[in-house]
């Protein structure tokens, strides 16, 4: 168990899970999704993209690929934020969808950068 | 990582795991800074609370991080965020000198460097589309041949172990684009990335200066593409044979050829003009050849160059002394005087008042000069042979009191461009070595009445499809054709060109001197020498024979 290892995980996993806590909810309802938590996912999204530039391990390319797709889609999600929240405040449904969407589509790549991450680790086993 | 995976050695991957910390550090500063913003209260100008939304934090951020500074936007701002804003100056900043000083110091890493270099130099391979020669060691010689036959507009990709000359294939100013990697020609893996295995390889042309690595770029070359033309350049002749078992398809040495080249002068002189000026490189006319006065010949010198030319001699039965300063004593000791060659005493030693001609051959320029100089004064009558080795030289060798200067390296490019540009020609010239001084001078004649004072170029005509298709159209229909009418302008005067038909090549057999009335037969190769221009008109000529052909009876 190196300290480098945990850390890579951590950041992996915690994308995944920040990303879903905003998805989950009503998808057209924005009391049900902080923007604070859209924050922290893209930012923490990044950092995972950064880290996985160092990976050396023959998943690494793809794992890296599902990191930019989310980076894409989550970045994409606060775009539209600010565009449809400058056309009416509050968002309206169709904004609020729009983003929300959106960062399903990085939630699914989330999804499979850990399983992927999971698949290397069961592999190291042998 | 397993041995056999792909490396990960694309230089934007490089660039950026060695930044993965400063980005790291840099998306944290930035994530609490527009974070930050977004929380610290303000007032709005109607003086109601107010806060930066995600957009304008990072907007704000963004033009304080990189010290644009465009003032307090939206709204001036209250107390608590000028206090933010003071402490995400620093932060920014400091976030940004470090992520670009960082990747200043990546990319000025020489490993960086040499990745990218590399990069760059295997996609110019991989886009080469022309025909071309990797050429394996870039010193003198290497030089030469890449700038004969870049003139010649062949393609080139160059390897050499040294950056310095390497470095010499961008300062060279070549007319062509010539890829070029600093690499140890030896690594089969450098040669493939070089090319070796590229559909467009034309040959390999093995020249680095060691005879061991040259024989395993030969064998690479046999075992990976065994289509490819080698040409080997050897010093030691223990070499020139595992060169031959490794599959060269010649063998160069500059010694011997050398050697051969004095030896030829003193028996057959003419061929030796002949062979100087159709070897020579672009633009030499027919000179005199040096003559050699008879009489006693002094070696100076100690290793194969110095001993190549004396078992020439011991053959033609020409005496002589060999002054040597390392002291190898051979088994004919009696010719040899054993002592530093630049000392007028040894020289003295050695007969230098009764020689007839002096070598002054060691593997060192300045040596050589001195022997030069001491020789001169010792005996005003000597005809002497300097060894030249740095092409840096030239100038105080011309200098010199030497009546004849040999560079190996001038040598050794000579006959690698002989062997690309003409094939043929070198079995020309090692068969005409075996007829006698009569017949060399009635040719050597004929040719100065052809070619007069221009230069003596030498080309090879093929009766094939694609080179001239209606000679082979009219050989087809049974027509007659005569290598004269290879030779006829055909602008309307029908005048011969200037030319003189060398030899005749017809499946493996092979005439020397056809003459003009010879019948052609589809895939004869014939080669030729001449003027410049009637190389171009003949060029022009098979064509225009289309042209004509084409005008009279248009073709099905």
């Amino acid at each position: 168990m190196s300290p480098e290892r945990v850390l890579f995980a951590f950041v992996i996993v915690l994308a995944l899970t920040l990303n879903a806590g905003y998805s989950v909810g009503e998808i057209a309802n924005p009391d049900h999704h902080n923007v604070y938590e859209l924050y922290a996912a893209i930012v923490v999204n990044l950092i995972a993209t950064v880290m996985k530039f160092g990976d050396r391990s023959p998943l690494g390319s793809t794992m890296l690929a599902t990191s930019l797709v989310a980076d894409v889609q989550l970045l994409a999600a606060a775009a539209a934020w600010g565009y449809f929240g400058s056309l009416a405040d509050p968002i309206g449904a169709h904004g609020m969808v729009t983003v929300v969407s959106l960062s399903i589509g990085a939630l699914v790549a989330n999804v499979v950068s850990v399983v992927l991450l999971v698949i290397e680790t069961a592999n190291l086993r042998r | 990582m397993t041995p056999g995976a792909p490396r990960n050695r694309h230089g934007i991957f490089i660039l950026f795991r060695h930044l993965r910390v400063p980005l790291v550090v840099l998306i944290l500063v930035y994530a609490v800074v527009v974070l930050g913003f977004t929380l610290v209260p303000g007032v709005d100008p109607a003086g109601q609370p107010w806060r930066m939304s995600f957009l304008h934090a990072f907007y704000f951020v963004s033009f304080l991080g990189t010290t644009i500074g465009l003032g307090e936007i939206p709204h001036p701002f209250s107390d608590a965020q000028r206090l933010w804003a003071t402490a995400s100056i620093y932060a920014t900043v400091m976030a940004w000198l470090y992520a670009v000083g960082a990747m200043f110091a990546v990319i000025r890493d020489p490993m960086f460097r040499r990745v990218v270099r590399e990069e760059r130099f295997e996609r110019a391979v991989r886009r080469l589309h022309n025909p071309f020669y990797l050429l394996c060691g870039f010193d003198d010689s290497g030089q030469r041949i890449a700038r004969e036959l870049a003139q010649d507009g062949v393609g080139l990709v160059v390897i050499d172990i040294e950056p310095d000359r390497v470095d010499e294939v961008d300062l060279g100013e070549l007319q062509v684009a010539v890829p070029a990697l600093v690499a140890d020609a030896g690594d089969p893996m450098s040669l493939q990335r070089a090319g070796l295995t590229h559909p467009l390889c034309a040959g390999v042309l093995a020249l680095t200066g060691s005879d061991a690595v040259n024989t395993k770029i030969a064998l690479t070359a046999r075992m990976l593409s065994p289509a490819l033309r080698v040409l080997c350049a050897a010093r030691n002749h223990a070499w020139q044979a595992r060169m031959a078992a490794a599959g060269a398809d010649h063998i160069i040495n500059p010694f011997d050829t050398f050697a051969e080249r004095v030896a030829l002068s003193i028996r057959t002189p003419s061929l030796h003009v002949i062979y100087e000026a159709l070897t020579a490189q672009a633009g030499t006319p027919m000179d005199e050849p040096p003559r050699f006065p008879p009489g006693r010949w002094i070696l100076c010198g100690s290793d194969l160059f110095v001993r190549a030319l004396r078992r020439q001699l011991t053959m033609l039965d020409i005496q002589s002394t060999l002054v040597d300063s390392v002291g190898s004593v051979g088994p004919d000791a009696a010719d040899l005087v054993s002592g530093d060659p630049t000392d007028t005493h040894v020289l003295r030693q050695a007969g230098i008042d009764k020689a007839a001609v002096l070598v002054a051959g060691t593997a060192v320029d300045i040596d050589n000069l001195t022997i030069t100089l001491a020789a001169r004064a010792g005996n005003k009558q000597l005809f002497i042979v300097a060894r030249q080795m740095q092409r840096r030289n030239s100038a105080v060798f011309r200098a010199s009191p030497a009546d004849l200067v040999t560079v190996s390296s001038y040598v050794l490019s000579a006959e690698v461009l002989r062997h690309i540009r003409a094939p043929s020609l070198s079995y020309f010239l090692s068969r005409s070595r075996d007829e006698g001084e009569d017949w060399a001078c009635e040719l050597l004649q004929r040719l100065r009445e052809l070619v007069g004072d221009e230069v003596l170029e030498s080309w090879s005509v093929r009766v094939a499809t694609a080179a001239s298709p209606t000679l082979c159209v009219a050989l087809r229909a049974g027509e007659a054709v005569t290598l004269d009418r290879l030779m006829t302008r055909t602008d309307g005067t029908d005048n011969r060109v200037r030319a003189l038909p060398l030899l005749l090549q017809r499946g493996h057999e092979r005439q020397l001197l056809p003459p003009i009335d010879t019948l052609l037969a589809l895939d004869d190769e014939v080669l030729f020498c001449g003027t410049d221009s009637a190389r171009s008109i003949m060029r022009n000529t098979v064509v225009a024979h289309e042209l004509a052909a084409a005008a009279v009876a248009p073709s099905p």
